[in-house]
């Protein structure tokens, strides 16, 4: 209690020292530039293989051309492939070990470039993008039931090099795929030089809420991968075919919002408040230097 | 002593800082920003209380500052410190703002649990396949054939087909695996796999199979003691 007091009296005769306030003024704003500066974050780029970014251009869609120099304007993300090894028929060896991923939305229309190395043309070549439908989780592997979550259907974009083509498809789980009454995908490949792009389109959204995934932009939404090298091998089989193919389990995919400039009046206004604050706290603090 | 009223509160605080973020770590967990943050204000607060505490130490502290920010009989250099300085604040509130407020293009934060709590009927299961060579030794076999895939033959979770899978194959030569769990929740978790996994443990994300369409339960039991054996872990037990 002694001590408080003498705290007290050693602040109240500061007070008269120095004038009214004016130490706790000087204190606060030397104490709020350290903490500032020590608030800067360290930087970070969240691109690497955790989300795909579909940036928001103006004009036409590169829908139906993999090759369009408009895809070098969006920066790739890569994913690692794995053999499916979840169910039988397992795999234990995969062609794709990697998979680089780029996509544009124009707001009513969205593409996404799927980019990876395969030494050799096939007709049954083929690769597919899953996403989740509604609400409800769904497991990676063609959303097949989970013991204590009640999960949902997948929504599989499919392009055969055969077709040169997509189907658009469901499934909730294992021999339950089943190719939908309603189309809405478009997809198409291109291989040159030992590398498949095959771009996949269709509208943001679509009537069919229950069977297709919607992407609503500013939205992160999940995206899983499969690819199958269709080669026929000596034995007449396919390398890769049905269950035996690479895959991913699921990243995060998400269609840019609309600009938001916001944040930027809410700079200026925060920076107006500061050089505020800091004209009247040094007009009162000379003021009280020369009283 | 001109200058020195802050230089003992300067080297407080980047001492401080520095015993956070480099040294701390070295001994634990490294510390969130955040709590870097709290720390260095309550040095700050303790410092000036620190300095308040009689009268002629606040003018020592205090009067520099003040003479600092009304620039009275300033000039060159120390008048130009002032202005960067007086410049320098509201940017910092500007760009403080602007990290809190722009829209953030990073995806949600997950918060998977490891090893959720398993199901009661796996909880306290002994294993019922006795502990010899011999069934250690088929265990690492069945290992070899159904688990290093994506498990690894070293047992690290680095597998061949490990590489597409998020979140990765568990690694069992971390101690912070099998070595922190009982045999019968290892049993639950090979027999049920991923789509067994509670909502905390996000099972739609896991590529681990639900081994019990395929192996019979003394399989399992077998594998379970091959892991542990060529991991170089034991098993938890409540002694």
């Amino acid at each position: 209690m002694a001590v408080f007091q003498a705290v007290r009296a050693n602040q109240e005769e500061s007070m008269r020292t120095l004038g009214q306030v004016k130490p706790w003024c000087a204190g606060i704003l030397v104490g709020t530039v350290l903490a500032a500066g020590s608030l800067v974050p360290s930087s970070g780029f969240a691109q690497e293989s955790v989300s795909v970014r579909a940036a928001l251009v103006k004009g036409a869609l590169p829908a139906d051309d993999p090759s369009a120099s408009a895809w070098n304007s969006t920066p790739a993300s890569e994913f690692p492939m794995s053999p499916q090894v979840h169910w039988p028929n397992r795999i234990q060896e995969v062609t794709v070990k990697s998979v680089k991923v780029r996509a544009l939305h124009d707001g009513q229309q969205i593409a996404v470039l799927l980019e990876y190395e395969d030494p050799s043309q096939d007709p049954d070549d083929a690769a597919g993008l899953e996403f989740m439908v509604g609400d409800k989780k769904a497991h990676f592997a063609h959303g097949q039931p989970m013991a204590q979550v009640q999960g949902g259907p997948v929504n599989i974009w499919y392009w055969k090099n055969k077709d040169n083509n997509a189907l658009d498809m469901n499934a909730q789980g294992f021999g339950s795929l089943k190719v939908q009454d309603q189309q809405d995908v478009k997809a198409k490949g291109v291989y040159q030089n030992g590398t498949w792009k095959v771009v996949f389109s269709r509208a943001l959204s679509t009537p069919d809420v229950e069977h297709d995934t919607q992407i609503k932009p500013g939205d992160f939404i999940n995206i899983a991968f499969a690819i199958w090298d269709g080669k026929k091998l000596e034995s007449g089989d396919l390398k890769e075919k049905g269950s035996q193919k690479a895959v991913s389990s699921w990243w995060y995919f998400r269609a840019d919002p609309p600009p938001d400039y916001s944040a930027y009046y809410y700079v200026a206004l925060a920076v107006g408040l500061a050089a505020g604050f800091q004209f009247v706290i040094i007009r009162k603090l000379k003021k009280g230097a020369t009283s | 002593m001109k200058g020195g009223v802050f230089l003992k509160p300067a080297i407080l605080i980047v001492g401080v800082y520095v015993f956070l973020k480099i040294v701390l770590p070295l001994f634990t967990a490294p510390l969130p920003a955040s709590l870097i943050f709290l720390y260095l204000a309550l040095t700050t607060t303790g410092i000036v209380i620190f300095a308040t505490l009689s009268g002629p130490s606040t003018d020592a502290f205090f009067g520099p500052i003040v003479r600092f920010l009304t620039g009275e009989g300033q000039g060159g250099a120390a008048q130009g410190a002032r202005i960067a300085v007086l410049l320098l604040f509201p940017v910092l509130v500007g760009w403080q703002t602007y990290t809190s407020t722009a829209p953030s293009d990073q995806p949600p934060a997950e918060n998977r649990t490891i090893h959720p709590a398993p199901p009661g009927e796996y909880t306290g299961l002994s294993n019922p396949v006795p502990n010899t060579p011999e069934n250690v030794m088929t265990g690492k076999g069945l290992y070899a054939a159904f688990c290093s895939p994506c498990h690894g033959g070293n047992f690290d979770g680095k597998g061949p087909a490990s590489r597409g899978f998020n979140p990765p194959p568990a690694n069992f030569s971390d101690p912070t695996t099998i070595a922190m769990l009982q045999e019968s929740y290892l049993f639950w978790r090979i027999k049920k796999g991923g789509v067994g996994l509670p909502i905390e443990g996000m099972p739609w994300k896991s590529a681990m199979p639900r081994w019990e369409v395929e192996l019979p339960d003394e399989w399992i039991w077998k594998i379970i003691m091959g892991e542990y054996d060529g991991a170089h872990q034991k098993p938890r037990t409540w002694e």
